[in-house]
Protein backbone atom coordinates (compact mmCIF):
# COMPACT_ATOMS: atom_id res chain seq x y z
CA UNK A 1 0.00 0.00 0.00
CA UNK A 2 1.11 3.68 -0.81
CA UNK A 3 2.12 5.93 1.58
CA UNK A 4 0.03 7.96 3.77
CA UNK A 5 -2.05 10.85 2.04
CA UNK A 6 -1.00 14.22 4.44
CA UNK A 7 1.85 14.69 6.33
CA UNK A 8 -0.28 16.50 8.75
CA UNK A 9 -2.67 13.82 9.09
CA UNK A 10 0.60 11.69 10.72
CA UNK A 11 2.56 15.19 13.25
CA UNK A 12 -0.54 17.17 13.56
CA UNK A 13 -0.96 20.50 12.64
CA UNK A 14 0.97 22.23 15.45
CA UNK A 15 4.05 22.57 13.48
CA UNK A 16 5.62 26.14 12.20
CA UNK A 17 6.07 26.01 8.16
CA UNK A 18 9.93 25.71 8.04
CA UNK A 19 9.33 22.18 10.00
CA UNK A 20 6.68 21.30 8.11
CA UNK A 21 8.73 21.77 4.90
CA UNK A 22 11.62 19.60 6.41
CA UNK A 23 9.31 16.92 7.87
CA UNK A 24 7.44 16.86 3.65
CA UNK A 25 10.77 16.03 2.34
CA UNK A 26 11.44 13.09 5.33
CA UNK A 27 8.00 12.13 4.55
CA UNK A 28 8.46 12.00 0.57
CA UNK A 29 11.70 9.90 0.88
CA UNK A 30 9.95 7.21 3.20
CA UNK A 31 7.45 7.09 0.65
CA UNK A 32 9.75 6.58 -2.19
CA UNK A 33 12.13 4.27 -0.92
CA UNK A 34 9.36 1.64 0.27
CA UNK A 35 9.19 -0.40 3.43
CA UNK A 36 12.76 -2.17 4.16
CA UNK A 37 12.35 -6.18 3.82
CA UNK A 38 11.96 -7.99 7.18
CA UNK A 39 15.21 -10.23 8.06
CA UNK A 40 14.42 -14.51 7.87
CA UNK A 41 15.61 -15.90 11.30
CA UNK A 42 17.96 -17.76 8.73
CA UNK A 43 19.83 -14.17 8.00
CA UNK A 44 18.71 -12.33 11.63
CA UNK A 45 22.61 -12.51 12.15
CA UNK A 46 25.89 -12.01 10.87
CA UNK A 47 27.46 -15.00 9.25
CA UNK A 48 30.12 -16.14 11.41
CA UNK A 49 33.45 -14.84 10.45
CA UNK A 50 36.10 -17.07 9.44
CA UNK A 51 39.38 -17.00 11.25
CA UNK A 52 42.73 -15.76 9.14
CA UNK A 53 44.93 -18.31 11.11
CA UNK A 54 47.33 -19.77 9.42
CA UNK A 55 48.46 -23.18 10.22
CA UNK A 56 51.58 -24.88 8.74
CA UNK A 57 50.19 -27.78 6.66
CA UNK A 58 52.86 -29.85 5.95
CA UNK A 59 53.00 -31.05 1.99
CA UNK A 60 51.01 -34.41 2.59
CA UNK A 61 48.40 -32.53 4.52
CA UNK A 62 48.12 -30.41 1.94
CA UNK A 63 47.44 -32.73 -0.58
CA UNK A 64 44.82 -34.84 1.71
CA UNK A 65 42.99 -31.22 2.09
CA UNK A 66 42.83 -31.42 -1.75
CA UNK A 67 41.54 -34.82 -1.76
CA UNK A 68 39.27 -34.16 0.41
CA UNK A 69 37.65 -31.14 -0.75
CA UNK A 70 37.25 -33.03 -3.88
CA UNK A 71 35.62 -35.89 -1.84
CA UNK A 72 33.68 -33.12 -0.02
CA UNK A 73 32.22 -31.35 -2.49
CA UNK A 74 31.40 -34.76 -4.68
CA UNK A 75 29.62 -35.86 -0.98
CA UNK A 76 27.63 -32.67 0.16
CA UNK A 77 26.31 -32.81 -3.69
CA UNK A 78 24.99 -36.56 -3.61
CA UNK A 79 23.44 -35.45 0.24
CA UNK A 80 20.85 -33.66 -1.20
CA UNK A 81 19.38 -36.83 -2.64
CA UNK A 82 19.75 -38.91 0.16
CA UNK A 83 16.57 -39.56 2.43
CA UNK A 84 16.70 -39.64 6.09
CA UNK A 85 13.77 -41.48 7.96
CA UNK A 86 13.56 -44.06 11.28
CA UNK A 87 13.65 -43.09 14.41
CA UNK A 88 17.40 -43.03 14.73
CA UNK A 89 18.73 -39.76 11.88
CA UNK A 90 21.50 -41.77 9.41
CA UNK A 91 24.04 -39.66 8.28
CA UNK A 92 23.82 -38.05 4.99
CA UNK A 93 28.09 -38.45 4.76
CA UNK A 94 30.80 -40.24 6.47
CA UNK A 95 34.19 -38.57 6.36
CA UNK A 96 37.33 -40.65 7.57
CA UNK A 97 40.19 -38.72 9.36
CA UNK A 98 43.61 -39.87 9.72
CA UNK A 99 46.74 -38.64 11.69
CA UNK A 100 49.69 -39.36 13.27
CA UNK A 101 50.43 -41.75 15.96
CA UNK A 102 47.42 -43.96 14.72
CA UNK A 103 44.97 -41.60 15.30
CA UNK A 104 41.94 -42.18 13.45
CA UNK A 105 38.37 -40.36 13.40
CA UNK A 106 34.80 -40.50 11.44
CA UNK A 107 33.24 -37.74 10.74
CA UNK A 108 29.06 -38.40 10.45
CA UNK A 109 27.11 -35.32 8.85
CA UNK A 110 23.60 -35.32 9.22
CA UNK A 111 20.79 -33.64 7.23
CA UNK A 112 21.61 -29.56 7.45
CA UNK A 113 18.61 -28.33 9.18
CA UNK A 114 16.06 -24.69 8.05
CA UNK A 115 18.22 -23.01 9.75
CA UNK A 116 21.42 -24.08 8.20
CA UNK A 117 23.00 -26.25 11.19
CA UNK A 118 24.99 -29.47 10.12
CA UNK A 119 24.31 -31.56 13.21
CA UNK A 120 27.82 -34.02 12.94
CA UNK A 121 28.81 -36.75 15.59
CA UNK A 122 33.09 -37.51 15.45
CA UNK A 123 34.41 -40.26 17.19
CA UNK A 124 37.87 -40.37 17.42
CA UNK A 125 40.55 -42.34 18.67
CA UNK A 126 43.95 -42.94 19.69
CA UNK A 127 44.77 -39.16 20.48
CA UNK A 128 46.37 -38.35 23.49
CA UNK A 129 44.23 -37.50 25.89
CA UNK A 130 43.41 -33.58 26.40
CA UNK A 131 41.18 -30.93 24.59
CA UNK A 132 40.93 -30.46 21.13
CA UNK A 133 38.22 -28.32 18.43
CA UNK A 134 37.27 -29.38 14.95
CA UNK A 135 37.67 -26.83 12.54
CA UNK A 136 36.90 -26.68 8.39
CA UNK A 137 39.64 -25.12 6.03
CA UNK A 138 39.95 -23.30 3.43
CA UNK A 139 43.36 -23.52 1.22
CA UNK A 140 45.55 -24.93 4.09
CA UNK A 141 43.88 -22.71 6.83
CA UNK A 142 41.19 -22.78 9.97
CA UNK A 143 38.23 -21.40 8.45
CA UNK A 144 35.52 -22.00 10.99
CA UNK A 145 35.41 -23.21 13.97
CA UNK A 146 32.70 -26.25 14.87
CA UNK A 147 33.43 -27.14 18.59
CA UNK A 148 35.79 -27.79 20.84
CA UNK A 149 35.91 -31.62 22.14
CA UNK A 150 38.25 -33.57 25.42
CA UNK A 151 39.52 -36.77 25.15
CA UNK A 152 40.28 -39.33 27.50
CA UNK A 153 41.73 -42.99 27.05
CA UNK A 154 39.95 -44.71 23.95
CA UNK A 155 37.88 -43.85 21.50
CA UNK A 156 35.60 -40.45 22.59
CA UNK A 157 32.46 -40.19 20.88
CA UNK A 158 30.86 -36.02 20.57
CA UNK A 159 28.18 -34.61 19.06
CA UNK A 160 29.10 -31.05 17.03
CA UNK A 161 27.79 -28.57 14.53
CA UNK A 162 28.76 -26.21 11.93
CA UNK A 163 26.58 -23.26 10.94
CA UNK A 164 27.73 -23.10 8.07
CA UNK A 165 27.64 -23.47 4.24
CA UNK A 166 29.68 -26.35 3.95
CA UNK A 167 30.38 -25.67 0.22
CA UNK A 168 32.88 -22.74 0.82
CA UNK A 169 35.29 -24.96 2.60
CA UNK A 170 37.65 -27.68 1.33
CA UNK A 171 38.23 -29.86 4.33
CA UNK A 172 38.27 -30.99 7.61
CA UNK A 173 40.97 -31.19 10.60
CA UNK A 174 41.36 -31.68 14.24
CA UNK A 175 43.95 -29.46 16.10
CA UNK A 176 44.38 -29.46 19.85
CA UNK A 177 43.03 -26.40 21.66
CA UNK A 178 45.26 -23.22 21.20
CA UNK A 179 47.34 -25.30 18.47
CA UNK A 180 47.55 -24.52 14.95
CA UNK A 181 49.16 -28.15 14.36
CA UNK A 182 46.06 -30.29 13.06
CA UNK A 183 46.53 -34.02 14.40
CA UNK A 184 43.57 -35.18 11.77
CA UNK A 185 42.90 -34.31 8.79
CA UNK A 186 40.57 -35.57 6.00
CA UNK B 1 -8.51 -2.43 16.41
CA UNK B 2 -9.23 -6.19 17.02
CA UNK B 3 -7.33 -8.93 16.25
CA UNK B 4 -9.24 -10.15 13.35
CA UNK B 5 -8.19 -7.05 12.15
CA UNK B 6 -4.13 -7.45 12.51
CA UNK B 7 -3.81 -10.69 11.28
CA UNK B 8 -5.91 -9.29 8.09
CA UNK B 9 -3.28 -6.89 7.47
CA UNK B 10 -0.28 -9.36 8.67
CA UNK B 11 0.92 -6.91 11.49
CA UNK B 12 3.95 -7.96 13.49
CA UNK B 13 3.37 -8.59 16.59
CA UNK B 14 3.08 -5.68 19.01
CA UNK B 15 6.42 -4.74 20.53
CA UNK B 16 7.29 -4.09 24.03
CA UNK B 17 7.93 -0.46 24.36
CA UNK B 18 11.53 -0.98 26.02
CA UNK B 19 13.87 -3.56 24.30
CA UNK B 20 17.29 -4.29 24.61
CA UNK B 21 18.22 -2.65 21.88
CA UNK B 22 17.26 0.53 22.85
CA UNK B 23 18.91 0.05 26.18
CA UNK B 24 22.23 -0.90 24.71
CA UNK B 25 22.71 0.62 21.77
CA UNK B 26 25.81 0.91 20.61
CA UNK B 27 27.42 4.53 19.78
CA UNK B 28 30.20 4.28 17.91
CA UNK B 29 30.10 5.12 13.95
CA UNK B 30 29.56 2.86 11.23
CA UNK B 31 33.51 4.26 10.36
CA UNK B 32 34.32 3.04 13.76
CA UNK B 33 32.10 -0.34 13.10
CA UNK B 34 34.77 -1.32 10.41
CA UNK B 35 37.70 -0.24 11.77
CA UNK B 36 37.07 -2.64 14.90
CA UNK B 37 35.83 -5.39 12.08
CA UNK B 38 39.67 -5.32 9.93
CA UNK B 39 40.82 -6.01 13.54
CA UNK B 40 38.60 -9.04 13.53
CA UNK B 41 35.84 -7.72 16.03
CA UNK B 42 33.07 -9.87 15.51
CA UNK B 43 30.48 -7.72 18.02
CA UNK B 44 31.56 -4.57 15.76
CA UNK B 45 30.91 -7.33 13.10
CA UNK B 46 27.09 -8.27 14.48
CA UNK B 47 26.29 -4.67 15.37
CA UNK B 48 27.14 -3.49 11.39
CA UNK B 49 25.26 -6.38 10.70
CA UNK B 50 22.15 -5.66 12.61
CA UNK B 51 22.49 -1.80 11.13
CA UNK B 52 22.88 -2.67 7.40
CA UNK B 53 20.97 -6.17 7.26
CA UNK B 54 17.95 -4.81 6.01
CA UNK B 55 19.07 -2.66 3.51
CA UNK B 56 21.32 -4.96 2.20
CA UNK B 57 18.59 -7.67 1.77
CA UNK B 58 16.56 -4.85 0.10
CA UNK B 59 18.93 -3.43 -2.87
CA UNK B 60 19.59 -7.27 -3.15
CA UNK B 61 15.66 -8.13 -3.66
CA UNK B 62 16.01 -5.06 -6.10
CA UNK B 63 18.63 -6.36 -7.92
CA UNK B 64 18.05 -10.23 -8.21
CA UNK B 65 14.08 -10.47 -7.21
CA UNK B 66 14.36 -13.78 -5.97
CA UNK B 67 13.99 -13.89 -1.98
CA UNK B 68 16.24 -16.89 -1.48
CA UNK B 69 18.68 -15.68 -3.71
CA UNK B 70 18.93 -12.24 -2.73
CA UNK B 71 19.25 -13.91 1.27
CA UNK B 72 22.22 -15.44 0.55
CA UNK B 73 23.26 -12.75 -1.28
CA UNK B 74 22.93 -10.41 1.68
CA UNK B 75 25.04 -13.54 3.70
CA UNK B 76 27.47 -13.02 1.18
CA UNK B 77 27.81 -8.82 1.36
CA UNK B 78 28.22 -9.17 4.56
CA UNK B 79 31.01 -12.23 4.22
CA UNK B 80 32.56 -9.88 2.04
CA UNK B 81 32.69 -6.84 4.63
CA UNK B 82 35.02 -8.83 7.16
CA UNK B 83 37.27 -10.04 4.53
CA UNK B 84 37.58 -6.10 3.19
CA UNK B 85 37.73 -3.78 6.38
CA UNK B 86 40.99 -3.49 6.38
CA UNK B 87 40.82 -1.78 3.02
CA UNK B 88 38.13 1.18 3.99
CA UNK B 89 39.89 4.60 4.03
CA UNK B 90 37.42 7.03 5.91
CA UNK B 91 39.47 10.02 4.19
CA UNK B 92 37.94 8.50 0.83
CA UNK B 93 34.25 8.40 1.70
CA UNK B 94 31.31 7.88 3.67
CA UNK B 95 31.07 4.44 6.14
CA UNK B 96 27.83 3.94 4.11
CA UNK B 97 28.79 4.29 0.60
CA UNK B 98 31.44 2.12 1.21
CA UNK B 99 28.93 -0.43 2.31
CA UNK B 100 26.72 -0.03 -0.21
CA UNK B 101 29.41 -0.54 -2.93
CA UNK B 102 30.79 -3.65 -1.31
CA UNK B 103 27.24 -4.98 -1.05
CA UNK B 104 26.39 -3.96 -4.93
CA UNK B 105 29.91 -5.56 -5.86
CA UNK B 106 29.37 -8.82 -3.46
CA UNK B 107 25.11 -9.30 -5.16
CA UNK B 108 27.06 -8.90 -8.79
CA UNK B 109 29.82 -11.67 -7.90
CA UNK B 110 28.02 -13.83 -6.94
CA UNK B 111 25.53 -13.49 -9.98
CA UNK B 112 28.28 -14.02 -12.11
CA UNK B 113 29.80 -16.67 -9.79
CA UNK B 114 26.46 -19.07 -10.50
CA UNK B 115 26.26 -17.97 -13.90
CA UNK B 116 22.49 -16.33 -13.23
CA UNK B 117 21.74 -13.31 -15.38
CA UNK B 118 21.28 -10.21 -13.24
CA UNK B 119 17.64 -9.36 -13.16
CA UNK B 120 16.62 -5.67 -13.58
CA UNK B 121 16.96 -3.06 -10.73
CA UNK B 122 12.87 -2.70 -11.12
CA UNK B 123 11.80 -5.98 -12.68
CA UNK B 124 8.24 -5.15 -11.55
CA UNK B 125 7.80 -2.22 -13.78
CA UNK B 126 6.68 -2.21 -17.13
CA UNK B 127 7.67 0.53 -19.78
CA UNK B 128 7.46 3.15 -19.06
CA UNK B 129 9.35 3.18 -16.44
CA UNK B 130 12.69 4.63 -14.32
CA UNK B 131 16.18 3.70 -16.69
CA UNK B 132 19.35 2.72 -15.00
CA UNK B 133 19.67 5.86 -13.78
CA UNK B 134 16.72 6.43 -12.15
CA UNK B 135 16.75 2.75 -10.67
CA UNK B 136 20.15 3.33 -9.21
CA UNK B 137 18.96 6.21 -7.55
CA UNK B 138 16.10 4.58 -6.20
CA UNK B 139 18.25 1.93 -4.83
CA UNK B 140 20.59 4.87 -3.14
CA UNK B 141 17.44 6.57 -1.40
CA UNK B 142 16.12 3.37 -0.32
CA UNK B 143 19.81 2.46 1.01
CA UNK B 144 20.16 5.78 2.89
CA UNK B 145 16.43 5.55 4.52
CA UNK B 146 16.33 1.78 5.30
CA UNK B 147 20.04 2.93 7.02
CA UNK B 148 18.68 6.06 8.61
CA UNK B 149 15.31 3.53 10.31
CA UNK B 150 17.65 1.51 12.15
CA UNK B 151 18.95 4.68 14.17
CA UNK B 152 15.53 5.21 15.14
CA UNK B 153 14.47 4.06 18.98
CA UNK B 154 12.90 0.81 18.72
CA UNK B 155 8.86 2.19 19.18
CA UNK B 156 9.71 5.04 16.85
CA UNK B 157 10.95 2.63 14.22
CA UNK B 158 7.68 0.81 14.70
CA UNK B 159 5.73 3.34 14.61
CA UNK B 160 7.38 4.80 11.48
CA UNK B 161 6.91 1.33 9.67
CA UNK B 162 3.12 1.11 10.77
CA UNK B 163 1.81 4.50 9.35
CA UNK B 164 3.85 4.42 6.57
CA UNK B 165 3.73 0.52 5.49
CA UNK B 166 0.73 -1.44 7.50
CA UNK B 167 -2.06 0.34 5.41
CA UNK B 168 -3.46 1.60 9.14
CA UNK B 169 -4.58 4.89 10.09
CA UNK B 170 -3.51 6.79 12.76
CA UNK B 171 -6.19 6.01 15.06
CA UNK B 172 -6.17 2.30 14.25
CA UNK B 173 -2.45 2.41 15.21
CA UNK B 174 -2.96 4.11 18.51
CA UNK B 175 -5.54 1.27 19.35
CA UNK B 176 -3.51 -1.49 17.83
CA UNK B 177 -0.80 -0.18 20.23
CA UNK B 178 -2.90 0.98 23.09
CA UNK B 179 -1.72 4.46 23.19
CA UNK B 180 -3.40 8.08 23.01
CA UNK B 181 -3.52 9.42 19.27
CA UNK B 182 -1.80 12.48 20.25
CA UNK B 183 1.11 10.28 21.14
CA UNK B 184 1.37 8.57 18.30
CA UNK B 185 1.59 11.57 16.67
CA UNK B 186 4.03 13.38 18.71
CA UNK B 187 6.18 10.31 18.10
CA UNK B 188 5.90 10.11 14.62
CA UNK B 189 6.86 13.79 14.56
CA UNK B 190 9.94 12.85 16.79
CA UNK B 191 10.97 9.81 14.87
CA UNK B 192 10.69 12.23 11.48
CA UNK B 193 12.56 14.63 13.21
CA UNK B 194 15.53 12.28 13.98
CA UNK B 195 15.13 10.84 10.01
CA UNK B 196 15.47 14.49 9.15
CA UNK B 197 18.71 14.76 10.78
CA UNK B 198 20.62 11.48 10.08
CA UNK B 199 19.33 12.12 6.67
CA UNK B 200 20.67 15.81 5.99
CA UNK B 201 22.31 15.29 3.19
CA UNK B 202 19.70 13.71 1.29
CA UNK B 203 17.70 16.60 2.34
CA UNK B 204 20.45 19.07 0.54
Amino acid sequence: MSGPRDLRDLVGDELEPDELERLGRIHALLEQAGPPPELPPSIAHAPAPPSERVIPFARRYRYGALAAAAILAVALFGAGYLVGGGPEPEPVERLAMEGSGGATAELDLFAKDEAGNWPMELRVSGLAPGTYELWLTREGELAAPCGAFAVAAGETTVPLNAPFKLKEFDGWVVVPTGSELPVLTT
Amino acid sequence: MDAAVAVRLDLPSRKADASIRNVTADSRTDAELIAEVAEGDSVAFEELHRRYARSVLGIALRRIGDRGRAEDATQDTFASVWRSASRYDPARGEATSWLYTVARNAIVDGLRRRREPPVDETPELAEPGPGPDDAAEQGWVAWRVHRALETLPEQERSLVELAYWSGLSQSEIAEYLGIPLGTVKTRTRSALRRLADELEDELE
